[in-house]
Parts: C-alpha cells; sequence; structure tokens
C-alpha cells in the first residue's frame, strides 16, 4: 500500500516536459487535499528518488513551482506548501477548468441539451460520490483487493 | 565535461565512426541511442582508450586521455569482466586494490540496494544479478564520470526497474553519467539529453525536457525522424 500523499501515483506520458508533469502533479494532491497547505515536502533529492526522475529536473519543478509561488522555501528550512489562499484557490479552479473544459469537448460532439446533460451529471456524480465514500470505508475493513 | 571531437574510425574498408563530435556534462545523464551496429559501444571505449581511432580528439576536462582517465571515468561494459571463480567479496577487494578512487563505504551501500550476496561466486551469478554487481563495480569508485554499455539490455523487468531506480538516486549524485541504449523506452524520462546514433554518425544531439516543451515530442518521436525520415 501507498504511504503518506501517494507521491508514486503518477505516471509519465514521453511527450510533455516531465518539470511540468510533475507540478501538475503537485497540484492535484494539493486539490486532492493529499497534501495541506503549509505542508513540508520533500527535499529535491528525495522526490527525485519517489518519482524515478532524474534529480534536476526534480530540481526544475521545485524551480517552477517557487516562482509560481505554489511552495515556498525560506532560508534553509525545507519548502512547504504556500498558505496563500488566493494561490490555493487558482490552482483549484484551474484544474476544476482544465477538466469541464475537457468534458464538454469530448460531450459536445454528441449534440445533447443543456438540461439533460446537467442532470445526466448530477446523477453519475452523486453515484461516483457514494461510490468513493462506500470504498473507502470497506478499505478501513482491511480488505486490500475488493 | 567530456568532450568527443570529430573522431573517425575504420573497420575493414568501412567507416563505424564517422566525424562524430558530442559532449556529455557533469551532473548530467546522456544516453547514445541507436540501433544495434549505430556505433555506440565503439564511442564509449574510445573514450576508455580501449579502441584506437583514426583521428579526432577526446578530452576529459579540457585534458587528452592518459593513464588518470582511469580513475577519473569508470566504464561498466556491457558483461561483466571478472574472473568467475571469484566471490563477490574478493571481486570488490580486487578493485579495491586496483583503483585509488574506490569508495568502500559506497560499495557496501550498493551491495545493500541491489540485495547481492557477497558469499556467491560470481560464475554463479543470473544474468541480471551479474549486471547489478556490474553496476556496483562501476558506481562504487569515486569516479567523475561513469559510462554504461547498455545496462538494461537482456535484463528482466524487476531488475530493470531497481537499475533504474540507480539514476534518480544519490548513488549518481553530481556524476557526469553517459550511457548507451538501444531501447529508449522506460529511460525516456529519466534523461537529459539524448545523442541519437546511425550508421556511425550522429543524427541529432538534444535537450529532452526542451525538445519536449518546445516541439511536443518525445524522445522516441524525435528518433523515428532520424530512422525514417
Amino acid at each position: 500500500m501507498n504511504t503518506g500523499a501517494g507521491w508514486e501515483d503518477i505516471v509519465f506520458n514521453s511527450r510533455d516536459p516531465v518539470y511540468l508533469q510533475v507540478v501538475r502533479h503537485f497540484k492535484e494532491l494539493i486539490v486532492t487535499g493529499r497534501l495541506d497547505a503549509g505542508q513540508v515536502i520533500p527535499s529535491r533529492r528525495e522526490l527525485g528518488a519517489k518519482l524515478k526522475i532524474n534529480p534536476n529536473t526534480a530540481q526544475r519543478a521545485y524551480k517552477e513551482m517557487e516562482e509560481r509561488k505554489l511552495i515556498v522555501t525560506e532560508g534553509n528550512s525545507p519548502s512547504r506548501i504556500t498558505m496563500d489562499d488566493n494561490v490555493l484557490r487558482t490552482i483549484r479552479s484551474e484544474l476544476l477548468g482544465e477538466a469541464v473544459e475537457a468534458f464538454v469537448a469530448s460531450v459536445s460532439k454528441i449534440n445533447v441539451p443543456v438540461e439533460e446533460l446537467v442532470e445526466l451529471v448530477k446523477i453519475k456524480y452523486i453515484e461516483a460520490q457514494d461510490d468513493v465514500s462506500g470504498r473507502t470505508v470497506s478499505e478501513g475493513g482491511g480488505d486490500k483487493h475488493d | 565535461m567530456i568532450e568527443v571531437r570529430n573522431i573517425r574510425k575504420r573497420y575493414r574498408m568501412r567507416y563505424v565512426l564517422q566525424d562524430v563530435s558530442f559532449t556529455a556534462e557533469k551532473g548530467q545523464i546522456t544516453c547514445l541511442i541507436g540501433m544495434n551496429g549505430a556505433g555506440k559501444s565503439t564511442i564509449l571505449k574510445a573514450i576508455m582508450g580501449l579502441t584506437p581511432v583514426k583521428s579526432g580528439q577526446i578530452l576529459i576536462d579540457g585534458q587528452p586521455l592518459g593513464k588518470s582517465v582511469y580513475e577519473k571515468v569508470a566504464f561498466v561494459p556491457d558483461h561483466l569482466t571478472m574472473p568467475l571463480g571469484m566471490k563477490l567479496s574478493e571481486g570488490l577487494r580486487f578493485m579495491a586494490d586496483f583503483y585509488d578512487s574506490w569508495n568502500p563505504q559506497r560499495a557496501e551501500e550498493l551491495i545493500r540496494f541491489f540485495k547481492l550476496d557477497t558469499k556467491e561466486r560470481i560464475g554463479n551469478l543470473s544474468k541480471g544479478t551479474a549486471a547489478k554487481f556490474n553496476l556496483v563495480l562501476g558506481l562504487a569508485p569515486n569516479s567523475e564520470y561513469v559510462l554504461m554499455d547498455e545496462p538494461f539490455s537482456g535484463i528482466d523487468m524487476f531488475s530493470r526497474e531497481m537499475i533504474a531506480e540507480v539514476f534518480s538516486s544519490e548513488l549518481i549524485e553530481e556524476r557526469g553519467v553517459l550511457l548507451t541504449t538501444h531501447e529508449i523506452g522506460e529511460m525516456e524520462h529519466l534523461i537529459d539529453r539524448a545523442v541519437i546514433m546511425r550508421d556511425g554518425k550522429i543524427g541529432m544531439d538534444f535537450d529532452c525536457e526542451q525538445v519536449r516543451s518546445e516541439e511536443g515530442k518525445s524522445v522516441i518521436d524525435v528518433m523515428r525522424e532520424v530512422y525514417l525520415p
């Protein structure tokens, strides 16, 4: 089982820059609550080992995240996720926006009335939420393969 | 920095290396990629002074090849070149006696990392385990550069994953790594620079992240362009 924040849950595609894929992975961990505001993150070297990437790439991802104020590093202390609510909100709306855009792009080919679509999304979404909470309970029961 | 400048080599009336130039920087992983017979291994051997070249120059940190190159640059050949009757522990001892740059602590760390048994005889190792021991011998010295010839070829998936892990660990640290491979697949996101070879020539030499961000191409995409224009 994975321990911690789920760092290892990443599959790299080969056409996007690896460092940007790492940044995106961080954003997803933040938005899904697996990384908290102000939480200490691994050192560059530790991250490299965890994600099985080259330390130069880890370095570049951290630099990018620092520039975008996603993480903060003060003096010699380890880097942390930002506490800045504005930044955190922006990440959330950014990821949500991208996901909705992708959904709309694929659904608009079908040409469905918006009311029907919204209703369908609502039903599916609630189902999915129930599924997720159901699964968490059974995982808590200790059964690995459900 | 390892600088290869305009090297040429002929073998039986045929150029196996034609005007090859590239550099491998310290702190970076550079990968020579190409089909079998493209000249990758010959380049590594030329850098180590193991095969003569007809013309051109090879410089290590600005210095031409000399005796000191063997302390500064470690070479992991594509097969283990140790007496088969030796135990692993004896093999380590042999290396320690031979190289001033040998770092026994790191050797121990590597043995633990690869979960090797030093009481085993070298001749009894499976192919994958022999490859791991080969890497121990190459990575243990405090050399500034490490050359590896096909470290993944013919090795099972789990051993390959373990070897790949070395590249993102502190065992490589700030060293310069130059390796060859004919199957880039799983290494793709681990390397900094790719040098694609074809028929003894450099087809393309590039920074992998740059090509991904500027052209949206994977290393394999570029390789296709070189081989199937």
